[in-house]
């Protein structure tokens, strides 16, 4: 699955990067702010400073970008397949590390930049043989055109957000309603976050917005879209006002995938073009990352089979013998398990047991194959196929 | 994505009644939900209803087991699972309250500055230590199942957190009601996927739900 999605990546030009699992904590707060709080490991090292396991990928590469890439010319395509580490409260039962497969485009702005970034999200789960997923795309800009708007302090606008985050509706049209917020951005407030659907959902939020003058939120969503629509990939995106996400670094595109009976989404992003500017390094920046465990929980959801490779060959006989024989299959493309069993039934039982299409005994220079098949070694011939999927 | 019947968690007890009265009043078919007998399942035409223990529906959603559900504010906070609350439903209003036996004050006040910590019973941990910790009160929490009004009578603790409608047992039991920490009702709320995947239905049911909310009489 990484592979499929891996390839999908490199096709689009993105090229692999690796970062350290430990990051200063300063280093990952700076970059990530206070959601950091209640999600990343910490831990003290021996000159007292405060280290944290990275919780995500997007600070740490922006850093890495600002650092050691900052010669090079941009746009940068990274991406990565790591494992990221995030507490849990107790009792969840959750897992504390999983695995993040992810792209970031570093240093290009712009409806089109977001359309390729929704674009490898889209092609990347089709590569790994999803059938039924849906990419939810949205912006930030016009949730914050509108708390501009609305006049009524930092403070209202924080607990707004807040509640946008923590998906409470009930609160949020509370707020949106309370004193000292002009009362048609309230009103356009509580019915932005409700707008979802095609490219008509877009129009719908025009018009809404455009009511109290912040219409301009939402032209590189609509550039964006156009760009998707040419790219043949409008048809397994859905526009979505109402969705936000956690990590408050995002300043226009937010993304998220979902798969059907999957009670959380595979992953998601989006634009977090001031990021890179507290490392140094101001530049625009978006990216997305999936999680691998979900994406797995989805394809077995929908039967999908994940291939594996299976063994080819079990090869017993006299020890350098097996050592020249295993090298000469290894070399045309065999998986092959060595033994040191040189008796030819105990040989059968143990490819039976490994799972192995064939076994040879070294020096006869022929495989056998459970069900008496026999196949000459000289010269030897690809791998069957018969090792299969499982 | 409109495969198969909207999965519904029902709230058993204190909620289930007000629960019939607004889907029916939203025009939901409620089916053999009206008298389920000891069925914990039961299927209409476009929803599938499940009926649970009221503190277990968070879980129910959040995990993705049901799309939809009717719950309590109070449980919600309670659970912090992430879950989408799209409609107050209005009814099963209640308070959050602390409370103490009539006369203690002088005597826990005192406690507490001998010992610096107040011991609070209560079926809700998770908001009481919110509560407490906004106000840099240090507590012990005593976490009961059931008659919280009885901690303080019997010496378990100095002060309780619960729900009350009417304040009624709280007076039977001659404690005092010292301050609200919150109210609640029953909400509507979706599995965050599914209110992004199936967007139209739930947000039509929500929509629909808070408006016969708005409607229904108050019991």
């Amino acid at each position: 699955m990484t592979a499929a999605a891996s390839a999908v990546f490199a096709a689009y030009g993105f090229r692999f990067v690796e970062t350290p699992a430990v990051e200063e904590f300063r280093t990952l707060e700076a970059g990530a702010g206070a959601a950091l709080e209640n999600s990343a490991f910490r831990m003290v090292d021996l000159d007292g400073s405060l280290l944290a396991l990275r919780p995500e990928m997007t600070v740490p590469i922006a850093r890495l970008a600002a650092s050691r890439l900052a010669d090079e010319p941009t746009p940068h395509r990274l991406c990565y397949a790591a494992d990221v580490y995030r507490e849990q409260a107790s009792l969840r039962g959750e897992a504390r590390q999983f695995t993040q497969l992810g792209v970031e485009l570093l240093g290009a702005n712009g409806p089109s930049s977001d359309a390729e970034v929704v674009g490898v999200l889209v092609d990347a789960l089709a590569a790994v043989g999803l059938r039924e997923f849906t990419v939810g795309v949205g912006t930030v800009a016009v949730l914050r055109a509108l708390i501009e708007a609305a006049g009524a302090g930092p403070e209202w606008a924080a607990e707004l957000l807040a509640s946008a985050h923590a998906r409470n509706l009930v609160a949020f049209d509370a707020l949106a309603s309370a004193e000292g917020v002009e009362p048609a951005v309230g009103e356009a407030l509580r019915r932005v976050v409700r707008i979802g659907g095609g490219r008509e959902a877009i129009g719908e939020c025009r018009l809404v917005a455009d009511a109290v003058g912040c219409a301009g939120s939402l032209d590189a969503l609509e550039s964006a879209w156009e760009l998707l629509e040419a790219a043949g990939v409008a048809d397994r995106v859905r526009v979505d006002f109402g969705i936000l996400r956690s990590f408050d670094y995002y300043t226009g595109l937010i993304v998220e995938a979902y798969a059907p009976g999957l009670g959380l989404p595979l992953g998601g992003g989006g634009r977090y073009d001031e990021v890179l500017a507290r490392f140094g390094a101001p530049m625009p920046a978006a990216g997305f990352a999936l999680s691998l465990e979900r994406v797995m929980i989805a394809l077995a959801a929908q039967d999908v089979a994940i291939p594996v490779r299976g063994l080819d060959a079990v090869v017993g006989g006299e020890p350098r013998e097996v050592a020249l024989t295993a090298k000469r299959l290894r070399a045309a493309g065999w998986t092959v398990r060595m033994s040191a069993t040189r008796d030819a039934a105990a040989l059968d039982v143990e490819a039976a047991s490994a799972g192995a299409s064939w076994r040879v005994l070294a020096g006869e220079g022929r495989a056998v194959s459970a069900d008496g098949r026999v196949l000459a070694l000289d010269p030897v011939p690809a791998p069957s196929s018969e090792g299969g999927t499982r | 994505m409109t495969a198969g019947r909207l999965r519904m968690a029902i709230p058993k007890g204190a909620l289930f009644e007000g629960s019939l009265r607004v889907l029916r009043a939203a025009g939901v078919e409620v089916g053999a939900l009206a008298d389920p007998g000891r069925l914990l399942i039961v299927d209409t035409e476009e929803i599938r209803f499940i009926i649970g223990k009221p503190t277990d529906i968070p879980a129910y959603v959040a995990y993705g087991a049901a799309d939809v559900a009717i719950a309590g504010a109070d449980v919600l906070a309670e659970a912090a699972l992430d879950v989408a609350e799209l409609a107050d439903l209005r009814f099963g209003a209640c308070r959050f309250v602390v409370a103490e036996r009539e006369g203690s004050a002088t005597q826990i006040a005192d406690s507490y500055r001998r010992l610096g910590v107040v011991r609070v019973a209560t079926k809700y941990p998770r908001i009481t230590e919110a509560y407490f910790a906004d106000r840099g009160v240090q507590v012990e929490i005593v976490k009961l199942h059931g008659n919280i009004e009885l901690a303080p009578l019997i010496g378990l603790a100095d002060q309780v957190v619960d729900i009350t409608a009417t304040g009624t047992t709280l007076r039977d039991n001659h404690l005092r009601i010292v301050d609200e920490v919150m109210s609640s009702s029953a909400r509507f709320v979706a599995n965050p996927v599914a209110v992004r995947i199936d967007s139209e239905r739930v947000m039509d049911l929500a929509g629909r739900l808070a408006r016969a909310a708005g409607e229904v009489e108050q019991p």
